[in-house]
């Protein structure tokens, strides 16, 4: 029995000796050390590519990432910061869970002199300090995609659904910025009016998107325009206008960019989406990183404009065309 | 001690077959068996101290007892194995190590620029480097504290006030900073200066001092509630609202004190109560669950699925969304961040928590009733135990464990947060089942259940230090769940041949 136990354990230290010979292959050109990253969720494809782009990066200035899911959950995060400060880390990149509730950790890791980079999220928690952060405009993503939605509709105008997600901060924003370029636009106009008759959680989920958008169409049966914070909440409500035979009628703005929105877009279902560059938020965090080390001025806080993608964008898509 | 909870549970499935399967069918408590089911139950309160001396002292059998303890060893030490890497120091005694090396390199008097970061620990390793080398005659010309944008404006301002600087002292750390490279040296001086830190050394990152202590304090909030769900499962239950509840205990101690206890201008006494009504409302919970599960006859498994949706929308109901609620007050961190010799609150309250919880499944009526409603319902109710308090107070101090977690979470995050313990059920639960408590009930250690948590805690600690990536990790940690409990099937095969083959 005891020999059962030992081998099964055997089993399980070769395999993780096949885990770690795995990472060998970037070690030949790294040392200079590791910098961890704690991704807000790895099942979001979105954070997938922020994690690839930061570890090719890192990779060519000679740091090795080390990327860990904190699967949204706070504690694992702030577990996975600690962890890395044992780890002697020389730097942390985080996608904040929460806003609030992460300062502790990263006050922890400014105690242990690490700098701290977050990306995505903004933490704003008293009394701590974070050598840089990089996220997308919202704000103005919502105003571009006020003004897809103008394009879209033309100068009839029309009444328009608003599908939003109040617990995320990003989204309150994107909301603002929408509204104001719709206000913006029914100024002084007596025709063509844009009205947004409703504004309602889409969950930034599909299914929770779809529900909403069905029980929308019921009550305004004459919906000419969708905004969706997402595109998951997007393609609900698109397939809600689908089986109501209004896909025609109705057009969507989603948000984000992510490759099943651009496909989207490519075959006609959401008109346009304003869209994030989770590629170039590695890539500009690596930078704020090696400008840190070598003790150069940098900008501390830097949001990346989005822009609008329609379906002509999407024909030219490299990304889109790989996959067809 | 521990031998005797097992005197107790091997009997139980040798009396006859009805004990081992049916716990909830009441018919058979009428049937003649149960009551020599009943005799031989009863002894095994009093004759607990009768059977232990008659015991004789095998390896065999000390492999089997305490089979998880090895498991948790001998992880340790793969994990120990994996993880050998270059240490640095940055402690004091490294800093004094290190200015001996300057004076001797660089000839008596050499011109030391120190380097660190400004943090408390650093400030005492740069201190320790200059009182050191000025008591060897050496010259310190400054000390940066700070950034690396800082460290070279003191270099190049030191510079340009026509000091010399021969020597920068500084950690690991920072000497990897670019601003140290021989390039950017060569930049900003003529003449050659030296970087120096103190020398490394061989071990292995997982078994040092901070790491074992992150370990136990991350730890803790699960081990903490496995307690109580380690009762719960010895009854043959099942809590699965403990990580809402954890929330809700979080949440409920974060809004009372925004709206009722003072918000910002709430003192320590207001922040204890708060906790306590935190607690109380998990308790209160714990004991709906109870009477669900014994007055009205639901299933634990539905009645705290149940309680979990529950618990889980009053949290974000409280919380108005789902982000964390803020708490203003300063005491609210005092719970988290007190320590005893560098351990921390949350590591000692888990310790006394466990002796605690130990010593009255061991010592006392209760912890007695516990194994017995677990081991057979139907032969405890004849033999005089109240089956339905003893039910109804393990759901309640289980609901008080995911209780004590959220608060010392509140007490953490300085917020509550309505997502807090999301899943954690199920990583209580496997803490409990890897620690030897059989789902079926009637069998199992508080004390395997700290070791359980610990092996789950070691093993998740380990991979992160290997650099195992996340979606690997899932796979290792469920198959090394797995591999424990079949090694405890192994174990009471060989300690118990036959009976194990239903």
């Amino acid at each position: 029995m005891n020999k059962l136990i030992q081998s099964l354990l055997l089993l399980s230290v070769a395999y993780l000796f096949g885990c770690s010979t795995d990472k060998g292959t970037g070690e030949a050109i790294t040392n200079k050390g590791k910098i961890g990253y704690s991704a807000m969720s790895l099942k979001n494809p979105f954070f997938v590519v922020i994690s690839q782009s930061l570890t090719t990066a890192a990779q060519s200035e000679g740091y090795e990432v080390i990327t860990m899911d904190a699967d949204s959950d706070v504690k694992r995060q702030a577990n996975q910061i600690e962890n890395f400060i044992s780890q002697g880390v020389a730097a942390i990149v985080l996608n904040p869970t929460d806003r609030l509730a992460i300062g502790p950790a990263i006050k922890q890791a400014n105690e242990a002199g690490i700098p701290v980079f977050t990306c995505d999220l903004q933490c704003v928690a008293d009394g701590i300090e974070i050598a840089g952060h990089i996220g997308t405009d919202n704000f103005q993503g919502g105003e571009l995609a006020g003004q897809a939605m103008i394009e879209t509709l033309g100068n009839e105008g029309g009444e328009i659904l608003v599908l939003d997600f109040k617990q995320a901060n990003s989204c309150v924003l994107r909301v603002q910025g929408f509204k104001q370029v719709i206000a913006s636009h029914n100024e002084g106009r007596e025709a063509g009016q844009i009205t947004i008759v409703s504004e309602i959680n889409g969950g930034g989920d599909e299914s929770i998107g779809y529900r909403a958008t069905v029980d929308s169409l019921q009550a305004h049966p004459n919906l000419r325009g969708i905004f969706a914070i997402n595109d998951p909440s997007a393609l609900g409500a698109w397939a809600a206008t689908d089986e109501a035979q209004k896909a025609e009628l109705i057009a969507i703005v989603g948000f984000d960019g992510a490759l099943a929105g651009k496909q989207a877009i490519a075959q006609g279902k959401i008109y346009a989406d304003p869209i994030q560059f989770p590629k170039k938020m590695g890539q500009v965090i690596m930078e704020k990183f090696v400008a840190f080390q070598a003790g150069e001025e940098y900008k501390q806080i830097e949001l990346i404009p989005t822009s609008l993608y329609r379906q002509a964008d999407a024909k030219s898509d490299p990304d889109l065309q790989l996959d067809q | 001690m521990i031998d005797e909870t097992d005197g107790l549970t091997e009997k139980t499935p040798a009396e006859t077959g009805l004990t081992a399967e049916a716990p909830a069918e009441t018919g058979l408590t009428a049937e003649v068996p149960a009551e020599t089911g009943l005799t031989a139950e009863v002894p095994a309160e009093t004759g607990l101290t009768a059977e232990a001396p008659i015991k004789k002292w095998s390896l065999k059998k000390q492999i089997v007892d305490h089979g998880m303890l090895l498991v948790l060893l001998l992880l340790c030490a793969a994990i120990s194995a994996l993880t050998v890497t270059d240490i640095h120091p940055e402690d004091p005694a490294a800093g004094r190590q290190l200015a001996k090396l300057a004076l001797q390199e660089y000839g008596t008097q050499p011109n030391v620029l120190i380097v660190v970061r400004d943090t408390e620990a650093d400030r005492a390793f740069a201190q320790a480097i200059n009182d050191e080398l000025i008591a060897g005659g050496g010259n310190v010309v400054g000390i940066a504290s700070g950034t690396p944008r800082s460290a070279i404006l003191q270099l190049t301002q030191t510079l340009a006030a026509g000091e010399n600087v021969d020597v920068i002292a500084t950690h690991h750390f920072a000497s990897q900073w670019e601003v140290l490279s021989a390039s950017r040296r060569a930049q900003v001086s003529d003449k050659p200066i030296k970087v120096i830190s103190p020398p490394s050394y061989r071990w292995p990152s997982f078994l040092t001092k901070n790491n074992l202590l992150s370990i136990l304090n991350q730890n803790a909030p699960i081990a903490i509630m496995a307690i109580g769900m380690t009762l719960v499962i010895i009854t043959a239950g099942i809590d699965l609202s403990v990580g809402s509840l954890m929330a809700l205990a979080a949440v409920v101690t974060a809004v009372s004190l925004r709206d009722y206890l003072g918000g910002v201008d709430a003192n320590g006494g207001s922040v204890a109560l708060a906790f306590g009504i935190g607690m109380l409302v998990c308790a209160v919970v714990g004991a709906v669950a109870g009477l669900l599960i014994t007055v009205f006859k639901i299933p634990p498994f539905v009645a705290t699925l149940g309680l979990m949706m529950v618990a889980r929308g009053a949290c974000y109901i409280l919380a108005g969304g789902a982000d964390a609620v803020k708490i203003d007050v300063p005491a609210i961190s005092t719970l988290y961040d007190a320590s005893v010799l560098g351990v921390s609150s949350q590591i000692i309250l888990m310790v006394i928590l466990f002796i605690t919880a130990h010593v009255v499944m061991t010592h006392t009526p209760f912890g007695r009733y516990v194994y017995a409603v677990g081991g057979n319902v139907s032969a405890a109710r004849l033999s005089g135990v109240p089956v339905m308090a003893v039910l109804i107070t393990v759901y309640i101090v289980c609901g008080l464990c995911a209780g004590v977690a959220g608060v010392l979470d509140a007490s953490h995050f300085l917020t509550g947060r309505p997502k807090a313990g999301e899943f954690y059920e199920l990583q209580v639960i496997a803490a409990v089942v890897v620690g030897g408590t059989s789902l079926m009930g009637g069998e199992g250690k508080i004390l395997g259940t700290l070791i359980g948590a610990l092996i789950l805690g070691v093993i998740q600690n380990g991979l992160n230090m290997a650099g195992v990536d996340s979606y690997r990790q899932m796979v290792i940690y469920g198959a090394l769940i797995l591999v424990a409990v079949v090694v405890d099937q192994l174990k009471k095969k060989v300690i118990n041949p036959g009976v194990v083959s239903d």
